[in-house]
């Protein structure tokens, strides 16, 4: 993982516990922290310090964690990792419709903060188009509209594989429901569509030999959306 | 015969006109088809048959009729049948003595034949009175609210007496109010003026009854009886009462006793399972609150004692612990607050369920989809359990609040985790019943299982089975469980596993996805 070591990483949070603990434990990760505790703050640092990353929390005093967010995606593509105690869903979409890579609820377990942190980072490493993308038996061909599965090819409507080429290209990170619809179907879509998104993965995932209760690939980010797993 | 009554009979008689311009033309007919057959000579048959008219009066319209009917065919015998023929007088003076037994006869048999009819009348009425009684009474047993029940007896007892009637209850401050009338749709119904009220307090205060037909304030347009049980009077029952017959008013009077009488019980009634039931919310809650008061103190003492005593042991005694140590020390520390996690989302979720904040955001969730998300969360308490999940062929959708029926999942798997032994096997299975409009989630674990008195109460809050008692718990999941089944339109219960153990069965009624989606898996272009 040398690729993500030393990286520079924004500490967005109004509590100094937190900001502690993910400080000492980040610091232990071989990454390299600033911190801050408010809003306009976080902005400026931001543009100062020019982190490779940075992890926001929404809860913050002044202007909020989704303010700071769309501030920063004025000028900036830096991946960042919200940080909420909000478990309604309705939160968490905003803010991945906003342009956050990522969430991570509290209380949150800190092995999981740096695999996303990782994903994150790597993510941005791995943006030069690639033409074949390679996740353990799958692989998908995206010159050639080909996807095969252990050798063999795996016959998909152009939906379903329009479905996993956004998915795939994004390894690693959410697609949120309507970032998915838009994406393979254009336009304007309703929550309600979500449907044929269930659909469609339901049977993208029997195309790929996938148990629903043990995906391999596809995850399902309950309420949320979907994220194509890396296969380590 | 009182002043009253004989202007009452004038103006009955006018009434009854009708009926003598049919008497008068039936004899009339009569006369003239005895004289078309030409049996004007045997004139006791003509006697016998001048009869008919008289009894028919008498039997269907009373007395009257019938003395008038007689009088008039003994004149028309006399006129037209007895000789000399078109005169009064009489050849033989021994017709005079038939004219006066027959007229005798005629009015016995229609006095006779009068009060049979009067008594079937008075019989009818008192059957209506009967019936309508009965209709009030099934009705106000069925209804166990308050404002319907008034608002129904208002209704009944006007439809019975029909006049409008108007209900009055004390209010919160013991002031007595109407509270309800039987309404003309938009009109202003009658009981709610001055004056109507005031007599309603009246009645209220001294408990007797007042107004037409009774023995106090009796100019009122209306006539008031108090609504009493044996010891208390729980209010007024008014009607507008327009009748000025004394019978009927003597009638109405009795018939709107009994209606306050079965309104009176009606209410007791329904104010007395009122109270019972505040008792027992009031119970509930008080036994709720020390159940949730020692249920929170234990179970969030527990793991901050875990907490705070490794925490402060690693900190303090950092040299003593080989690492083994400090990562059980610090394992514990995990383990402790995951556990309080677990707690505090449960108790904010009840909190969510009984405030009614839940608020379902239904989604087709594909049910195989969400069984792999609860199984990826329960995954680090699994340990040697194996779990097997048996769905149908095709992906199988439910309309619900997905992450909510996740929650319901994640509750009964823990439970068939907790209450189950090391290496023993979990089946969760999926049936889809279209017919039924139903899908069935079934766990069935092989654990210790649940009493059959137990199957019941397990779904109440912070009930915990006594053969569980070692198991750490607060007994809210299930009836969180259970809470959020229910606002879906479903049904979760507790069975015995045929092998051992307990099979929690969660119901979802299931609606057919939009039909004008299908997936076009075949149709679209390669």
């Amino acid at each position: 993982m040398t690729a993500t070591q030393g990286a520079r990483i924004l500490i967005v949070d109004d509590e100094p516990q937190i900001r502690k603990l993910l400080k000492v434990t980040l610091q232990a990760h071989q990454f390299e922290i600033h911190e801050c505790a408010d809003g306009e703050e976080a902005v400026i640092q931001a543009s100062i310090v020019h982190p490779d990353l940075i992890v926001l929390d929404l809860g913050l005093p002044g202007i909020s964690g989704m303010d700071v967010l769309q501030r920063i995606r004025e000028w900036s593509q830096v991946p960042v990792i919200v940080l909420t105690a909000k478990d309604r869903e309705e939160d968490k979409i905003a803010a991945l419709d906003g342009g956050a890579d990522d969430y991570v609820t509290k209380p949150f377990g800190m092995g999981e903060l740096v695999a996303r942190i990782r994903v994150a980072l790597r993510h941005v490493a791995k943006t030069t188009d690639e033409p074949v993308l390679r996740f353990g038996p799958l692989k998908i061909d995206l010159a050639q509209r080909q996807v095969d599965l252990d050798g063999s090819p795996v016959k998909l409507t152009p939906t379903e594989y329009e479905m996993l080429k956004v998915l795939a290209t994004h390894a690693g990170k959410i697609i949120t429901q309507r970032q998915l619809l838009q994406q393979v179907w254009g336009g304007h879509h309703h929550e309600s569509d979500s449907h044929y998104l269930r659909v469609y993965v339901g049977h993208l995932r029997k195309k790929l030999q996938e148990d629903p209760t043990r995906p391999r690939f596809i995850q399902t980010e309950p309420g949320i959306g979907y994220r194509f797993l890396l296969q380590d | 015969m009182s002043e009253r009554n004989k202007g009452e009979d004038v103006w009955l008689k006018l009434n009854r006109i009708p009926k003598y311009i049919w008497v008068t033309l039936g004899i009339t007919l009569l006369t003239i088809l005895l004289h078309v057959i030409g049996i004007s000579d045997d004139l006791v048959n003509v006697g016998l048959i001048y009869l008919f008219p008289v009894l028919i009066s008498a039997v269907y319209w009373g007395m009257g009729p019938a003395i008038y009917a007689a009088s008039l065919s003994v004149v028309a015998f006399d006129f037209f049948f007895v000789p000399p023929y078109l005169s009064f007088t009489v050849e033989d003076l021994r017709y005079i003595f038939s004219f006066v037994v027959y007229l005798a006869v005629a009015v016995l048999t229609a006095s006779l034949a009068g009060r049979l009819r009067q008594q079937l009348e008075v019989v009818k009425q008192r059957e209506a009175t009967t019936n309508s009684l009965y209709a009030l009474s099934r009705q106000m047993t069925a209804v166990t609210d308050l404002h319907t029940l008034l608002g129904n007896i208002a209704r009944q007892v006007s439809m019975t007496l029909g006049a409008s009637a108007a209900l009055y209850l004390p209010n919160v401050q013991g002031e007595l109010q109407v509270t309800s009338s039987s309404k003309d749709s938009d009109s202003t119904s009658w009981g709610e003026g001055e004056a109507e009220v005031a007599i309603a307090r009246w009645v209220y205060k001294h408990g007797e009854i007042a107004g037409r037909g009774s023995s106090s304030l009796r100019e009122s347009a209306g006539l008031y009886v108090p609504l009493r049980t044996e010891d208390q009077i729980h209010g007024v029952l008014a009607v507008n009462l327009e009748s000025s017959d004394l019978q009927e008013q003597r009638e109405e009077l009795r018939l709107l006793e009994a209606c306050g009488g079965l309104a009176a019980s009606a209410i007791a009634r329904v104010k007395l399972a009122e109270e019972a039931r505040i008792a027992q919310v009031t119970a509930e809650s008080e036994r709720i609150r020390t159940a949730l008061l020692d249920s929170v103190s234990h179970e969030l003492r527990t793991p901050l004692t875990a907490i705070i005593g490794s925490a402060t042991g690693l900190l303090e005694n950092d040299s003593l612990f080989a690492p083994e140590d400090r990562k059980e020390l610090t394992g514990n520390i995990r383990d402790g607050a995951l556990r309080m996690n677990r707690l505090v989302t449960n108790l904010l979720g009840m909190v969510k369920l009984e405030s009614g904040m839940l608020q379902l955001r239904r989604k087709w969730c594909d049910v195989g989809d969400m069984i792999g998300i609860v199984l990826s969360q329960v995954q680090q308490f699994i340990q040697h359990r194996r779990i097997r999940v048996e769905l149908p062929d095709q992906p199988s959708f439910v309309s619900g609040d997905e992450v909510l029926l996740e929650q319901v999942l994640v509750n009964v798997i823990s439970n068939a985790i907790k209450y189950s032994p090391e290496d023993s096997e979990i089946v969760i299975t999926v049936k889809v019943d279209d017919l039924h409009g139903r899908m069935t989630i079934v766990v069935a674990d092989t654990g210790v299982g649940i009493p059959e008195a137990d199957r019941e109460r397990v779904f109440e809050k912070f009930y915990r089975s006594e053969s569980s008692r070692h198991v750490t718990g607060t007994g809210l999941g299930l009836a969180i469980c259970r809470g959020i089944v229910e606002v879906h339109g479903g049904t979760i219960t507790a069975e015995p596993n045929p092998g051992g153990g307990t099979r929690v069965c969660i119901c979802l009624p299931i609606e057919e996805p939009e039909a004008s989606f299908t997936y076009m898996g075949q149709g679209e272009e390669e």
